[in-house]
């Protein structure tokens, strides 16, 4: 190290005889550093200036404790109970004023501390050498030797079953572990994207033939009569049962529905082989679509009644309810899924949605074993 | 409609809301008049009527209520004149004299409700100034009364959903409720924060910050421009007062977290984050590497 | 002096910290490498502390991170809320979103401490970023810092995933729908997508495990990977230590500053508290994430105007730009969301990695540099970055083009289909204009260089000519031309850059200058006679000898 930049250190003895400035810029000159400029900002001591300077930090140290008095304080007297609007919502200033007198707490330490180091202590420059210099060659050409004459102490390149039998050891302690954590994540997948809880079940609902019925999310059923023309209603199947994973049909993510009633004068170009999915079947008035968008799915659900365009608010997909929901703008490429609806009769007389079937693809967002 | 029991009572049978307390039982022209006050004073006196006046003659207004008649809204004939005079003067060069509208220029106000036309007028967004993707709000062109007037001959002329008289707002336990239901219905478009947002090329769902709770049922209920209708068999009254309540109570609510910084959410927050946080940091910088020599 | 020296008995130190010192030595052999540590020197540039401001926010994090878990409960599992907030008292939600709402609304002085854990989080990857333009723009990345560059990389990319998994804890309806799209995201990678998606999720989306899982990530896993990260990101500057701008006593083989102690120490400290507060006084007067205004998630709800926080918002953009193109092969699907999510991130964060490599091999530059360079100097390199933050604001734009649209009254497909073609666009001409600047900078630096510094004086030649006078900045040759080269520091341009500057500086005191006292003057107008005050430190009371 020392011999880029020869600094001869002291002796204990001129240590000794050193007053502690120089002895702390010879140790610094030992490693190198080397303090070029150094300058007492208050060569003479007592001066009004210095005073001032000193009287300035310590300003910042009381502000920022009393500060912190003034928090502690309001943390206990202060009203913070949210309540109603009404009477005074003095409580809006419990977090404003916490969060203000912390900030004056840390901020005027804070400064107090570069105050210090820029008003009263020594201004200084040091240089220090980065001794950047590269390893020599002999001390390259000797580890080079160390590794290569403990890689031949072990044998390893002469015996090439133990390097073979070690690697493939070592290739099993490292999956182990990933086996065993992705082992124990891993779930099949299955066909669980393909279904959403509209799948019809006779065990649930005989009375319908195994369609479910459609209802809002206060699980009460849904009527043709309920929506006006222009009209729109989140839906879901109606199934209370849980999934595996705790969720029934309102809270499920994958059977959020769109029921939409066209205005009067608004018809629908359905896509093939889907024509009958709208109800009435011929010239319908209500359809239904999933309302998870086919892009990023989130719950495309910004309907115009009057344009018939339904906007996600994700990523702005714009569909076209008037094209079954075709995608018209934005990054989405699939039209919506369109559920198929069925009105039959119920027990009080009034007519409910049902759906006829499951959605005929997945909903949602696409993935790779989509066709 | 024309010939209800409540003319008695004077030209103001029709009273969307705001003004509709049993006050309205002995209106006589002398306090027609001072209704007529400066915007302001109307303001002021709407707001009064809103949170006094509703609460404390909420009962006499009950009994009148129930005195007038199912769905009918009490329209006078002296209001269905006067409201089609007002129509003959500012409506009727867009929507047609017979109210079927003209087009090109307006549509057919056949069926729409004294609903639309108390939305459409109140929050100044008819008389239309132009032709455009959305009308904004602005200042109502017309008072109360001659919104409601204009609302009654419409209403006279072609039926339709009309605004339920009586508190339009539900009290302190249907906020939850109303919350739950405005995320679900109103939030997709309005945002939770009442935000609003653009819609398809130009379109617009609007901010709800200036809506009153007759404006924000009587578009739940007549669906203006491109906001779907929300009829009562779909969200209850009771739902729509609950809706009422979660947003006035949620708008009138301070923020306990400081400055709500417009409430918009993470966009304004990257806009403070960086232009006060990330510029309070280079000051900072910038004042400690200074040199002071 | 001597005769003190002598009654002492070696190796008894008399002062505090001779004491402590010998306590630890004793223990540790520690006298010299403390030394060389509490000596070493740190350059005082500003622009070198905003790694600092990185760091400093890293530690309130774990600060008031600490805090929050004391509070929280990371669980999906459903309850009904009876907390004081009445909007959402009957509402079932999860116990995540319930534990959120009450450390706003029931733990006292909770809310403020959310919020200062916000904000510094998004400060936290803030710095990280401007920290990371400073270290290109300057050319500090250069060999040997390579490792240092992608160690940082690293530190932004765990930091951006730390941030979104601290975003979706409190399960509301905002972080929610942006958990919906990190699947979609999942699904839209090619043949593993979905089962990647179940296996983060365990099932389909949402599942009820999520919120845990993201938890002890957010938590444990990655804070720890970040704190190792960040150990070995400091000891690499501590290793190769700090670059610096040419200057005198700043050579490739020297650094120059202050020392850690106490100058340093001070200075940094002090910043670590200004940083501190800026956090409070943001966390306590700008509310953030009011998820109590948001509602709890379900799948069936949305909001318009969702937008992810700022660090991710550029990827919200490119995916909001990206167009509907959806390859279908053989059965199979490859969603359009891939692109802008994954491949996209990948791409820019691979050339971001690559780019010291990319930069030596174009430049066949092998050597070592420890100087800086500035911006004006490299016009390529200042150029493509130029281009490449110009890029990631259109995208940064595009994630809350709703906002914007709303706000001005621009159309929404107009701000869609502007951003597409500002993002062709605009980085082109943004490394034209970068490029041409540089080189105007240049010339005019070495314009200076060889005439010398604008006087404003203006003189009337004996042949009625007007010429401004020019201060040369060195010695000149016969027909006056500067003979100073450029050296790559900064050259100075007014009259005001060059020599003592204000006389104003000199007078200390705020409103008033400071009148001493007489004798006290007098004293220093002696040492002001006697040159700089460098000899002075040995002045009336010098500190006390080590052997006192």
């Amino acid at each position: 190290m020392s011999d880029h930049a020869p600094v001869e250190a002291p002796t204990e003895e001129e240590v000794r005889q050193m007053t502690p400035e120089e002895a702390m810029i010879a140790g610094a000159a030992t490693d190198d550093i080397h303090i070029v400029h150094r300058r007492d900002r208050f060569p003479i001591r007592g001066t009004k200036a210095e005073q001032r300077s000193e009287r300035g930090v310590a300003l910042c140290f009381t502000i920022s404790a009393l500060a912190g008095v003034a928090f502690i304080v309001y943390f206990i007297v202060g009203k913070w109970h949210w309540h109603l609007p009404g009477t005074t919502q003095s409580f809006a200033l419990y977090t404003p004023i916490l969060g203000g007198t912390l900030a004056i707490m840390f901020l005027f330490f804070g400064m107090g501390l570069v105050l210090w180091a820029k008003w009263l202590m020594p201004e200084e420059e040091a240089v220090q050498d980065r001794h950047d210099v590269p390893s020599t060659e002999e001390d390259k050409l000797m580890t080079e030797a160390t590794l290569l004459v403990g890689l031949e102490d072990t044998g390893l390149p002469r015996r090439g079953l133990i390097m073979r039998t070690m690697l493939l050891a070592g290739g099993a302690f490292a999956t182990v572990p990933l086996v065993a954590l992705v082992g124990a994540m891993i779930k099949k997948p299955g066909d669980r994207l393909f279904h959403t809880l509209f799948k019809p079940n006779p065990d649930m609902f005989p009375s319908s033939n195994g369609m479910v019925p459609i209802v809002y999310s206060d699980w009460r059923p849904v009527s043709p009569d309920d929506l006006e023309p222009g009209g729109i209603a989140t839906v879901f199947p109606g199934v209370r049962a849980k999934t595996p994973e705790g969720y029934d049909g309102v809270t499920d993510a994958s059977s959020p529905t769109l029921l939409i009633r066209l205005r009067p004068g608004q018809s629908v170009k359905p896509r093939s082989g889907q024509a009958g999915y709208g109800w009435p079947a011929n010239g319908p008035e209500y359809l239904a679509f999933s309302k998870i968008c086919t892009h990023a799915g989130c719950p495309a659900s910004l309907y115009e009644q009057q344009t018939g365009r339904l906007l996600c608010p994700c990523h702005q997909s714009q569909f076209q309810v008037l094209e079954d929901a075709k995608p018209v703008f934005g990054p989405a490429t699939r039209s919506l899924p369109k559920l198929p609806l069925a009105v039959l009769e119920g027990e009080d007389g009034r007519q409910y949605f049902y759906a006829v079937h499951d959605y005929p693809e997945a909903i949602g967002p696409a993935f790779w074993e989509r066709p | 409609m024309k010939d209800d029991d409540i003319d008695v009572e004077g030209e103001f049978g029709f009273e969307p809301a705001v003004s509709a307390t049993g006050a309205t039982a002995d209106r006589d022209p002398a306090q027609r008049a001072t209704k007529r006050r400066t915007r302001f004073g109307r303001r002021a006196g709407a707001t009064v009527v809103l949170f006094a006046a509703l609460a404390s003659m909420g009962s006499v207004y009950a009994a009148f209520a129930a005195s007038s008649g199912a769905s009918d809204t009490g329209t006078s004939s002296e209001d269905i004149a006067a409201g089609r005079q007002l129509f003959e003067v500012s409506c009727i060069t867009c929507h047609g004299a017979n109210l079927d509208g003209i087009e090109g220029q307006g549509p057919s106000l056949i069926g729409v409700g004294g609903a639309a036309v108390y939305f459409q007028v109140s929050t100044g967004r008819m008389p239309l100034a132009q032709q455009g993707a959305y009308a904004p709000r602005k200042p109502a062109k017309f008072d109360e009364a001659q919104t409601e007037q204009l609302a009654a001959y419409v209403e006279s002329v072609g039926g339709g959903p009309v605004l339920p008289q009586g508190t339009l707002r539900g009290d302190d336990s249907m906020i939850a409720l109303g919350g739950e239901l405005f995320r679900l219905n109103c939030a997709s478009c309005h945002g939770t924060t009442f935000k609003g947002a653009p819609l398809s090329a130009g379109k617009v769902a609007p901010s709800l910050n200036e809506s009153t709770d007759q404006q924000i049922v009587s578009a739940m209920l007549s669906g203006p421009e491109n906001m779907p209708i929300f009829s009562d068999n779909q969200l209850t009254t009771d739902e729509k007062r609950a809706i009422v309540v979660y947003i006035q109570t949620l708008k009138a609510s301070r923020d306990p977290g400081g400055s709500g910084i417009d409430r918009i959410g993470p966009v304004s927050e990257a806009i403070v984050a960086w232009v006060g946080g990330v510029g309070a940091l280079m000051v900072a910088i910038l004042w400690i590497g200074a040199r002071n020599r | 002096m001597s005769s003190s020296a002598q009654t002492r008995k070696r190796g008894e130190p008399r002062t505090r910290q001779g004491k402590a010192g010998k306590f630890l030595d004793d223990r540790l052999n520690l006298a010299k490498p403390m030394r060389t540590q509490l000596n070493k020197v740190f350059p005082d540039h500003w622009s070198f502390m905003m790694g600092e401001i990185a760091l400093y926010s890293f530690i309130i994090l774990l600060l008031t991170g600490t805090y929050l878990t004391f509070f929280f409960d990371p669980s999906m599992g459903e309850t009904t809320y009876n907390g004081s907030y009445v909007p959402m008292q009957g509402i079932e939600m999860s116990r995540a979103y319930a534990s959120t709402l009450n450390i706003t609304f029931d733990v006292r002085g909770g809310l403020v401490v959310r919020q200062i854990h916000h904000w510094a989080a998004l400060l936290f990857l803030a710095a990280m970023l401007i920290h990371m333009f400073r270290v290109f723009f300057t050319g500090a990345f250069r060999k040997p810092r390579e490792l240092n560059w992608l160690i940082g990389l690293g530190l932004i990319t765990l930091g951006i995933i730390e941030g979104f998994a601290g975003y979706s804890l409190p399960d509301d309806l905002l972080s929610g729908t942006g958990l919906r799209i990190a699947d979609a995201i999942m699904l839209s990678i090619p043949v593993v997508g979905t089962w990647v998606s179940f296996l983060v999720f365990g099932g389909p989306f949402p599942g009820d495990l999520i919120i845990g899982r993201f938890y002890i990530a957010h938590v444990l896993l990655i804070p720890a990977i970040l704190a190792a990260l960040i150990g070995a990101h400091l000891a690499l500057v501590v290793r190769q230590k700090h670059t610096q701008f040419p200057g005198v006593g700043r050579t490739e083989d020297t650094v120059s500053g202050e020392r850690v102690f106490p100058l340093y120490a001070a200075k940094a400290g002090g910043f670590f508290f200004i940083v501190t507060a800026i956090c409070c006084a943001l966390g306590g007067l700008a509310q953030i994430n009011p998820v109590w205004l948001f509602g709890p998630y379900t799948p069936s709800q949305v909001s318009s105007g969702s937008q992810p926080d700022w660090y991710m918002m550029f990827l919200d953009g490119s995916t909001r730009l990206f167009p509907s193109w959806e390859i279908r092969l053989w059965g199979h699907t490859l969603p359009p969301l891939f692109w802008p999510t994954v491949v996209l991130p990948g791409i820019l964060f691979t050339l971001a990695g690559a780019y010291p490599f990319i930069e030596a091999k174009m430049t066949k530059d092998t050597k070592k540099h420890h100087l800086l360079q500035r911006p004006r100097d490299v016009p390529v390199r200042t150029a493509l970055g130029c281009m490449a933050i110009t890029f990631y604001i259109v995208l940064f734009l595009s994630g809350g083009n709703d906002i914007i649209a709303k706000a001005f009254d621009i159309s929404l497909n107009a701000m869609t289909w502007g951003g597409r073609i500002a993002l062709l666009i605009l980085p082109p001409l943004a490394y034209a204009t970068a490029y041409r600047v540089c080189l105007g900078l240049q010339r005019h630096d070495r314009e200076v260089l060889e005439h010398g510094v604008e006087t404003g004086v203006i003189r009337l030649l004996p042949n009625g000519e007007f010429i401004e006078v020019h201060q040369p900045l060195g010695p000149t040759d016969d027909h006056g031309h500067g003979r100073l080269g450029y050296a790559g520091t900064p050259v100075p341009k007014r009259m005001s850059q060059l020599g003592g500057g204000s006389p104003l500086k000199q007078i200390r005191g705020f409103f008033y200058p400071v009148k001493e006292k007489p004798e006290i003057q007098a004293q220093l107008d002696e040492l002001e006679a006697g040159g700089n005050g460098h000899a002075a430190i040995e002045g009336s009371d010098a500190p006390k000898q080590l052997t006192d």
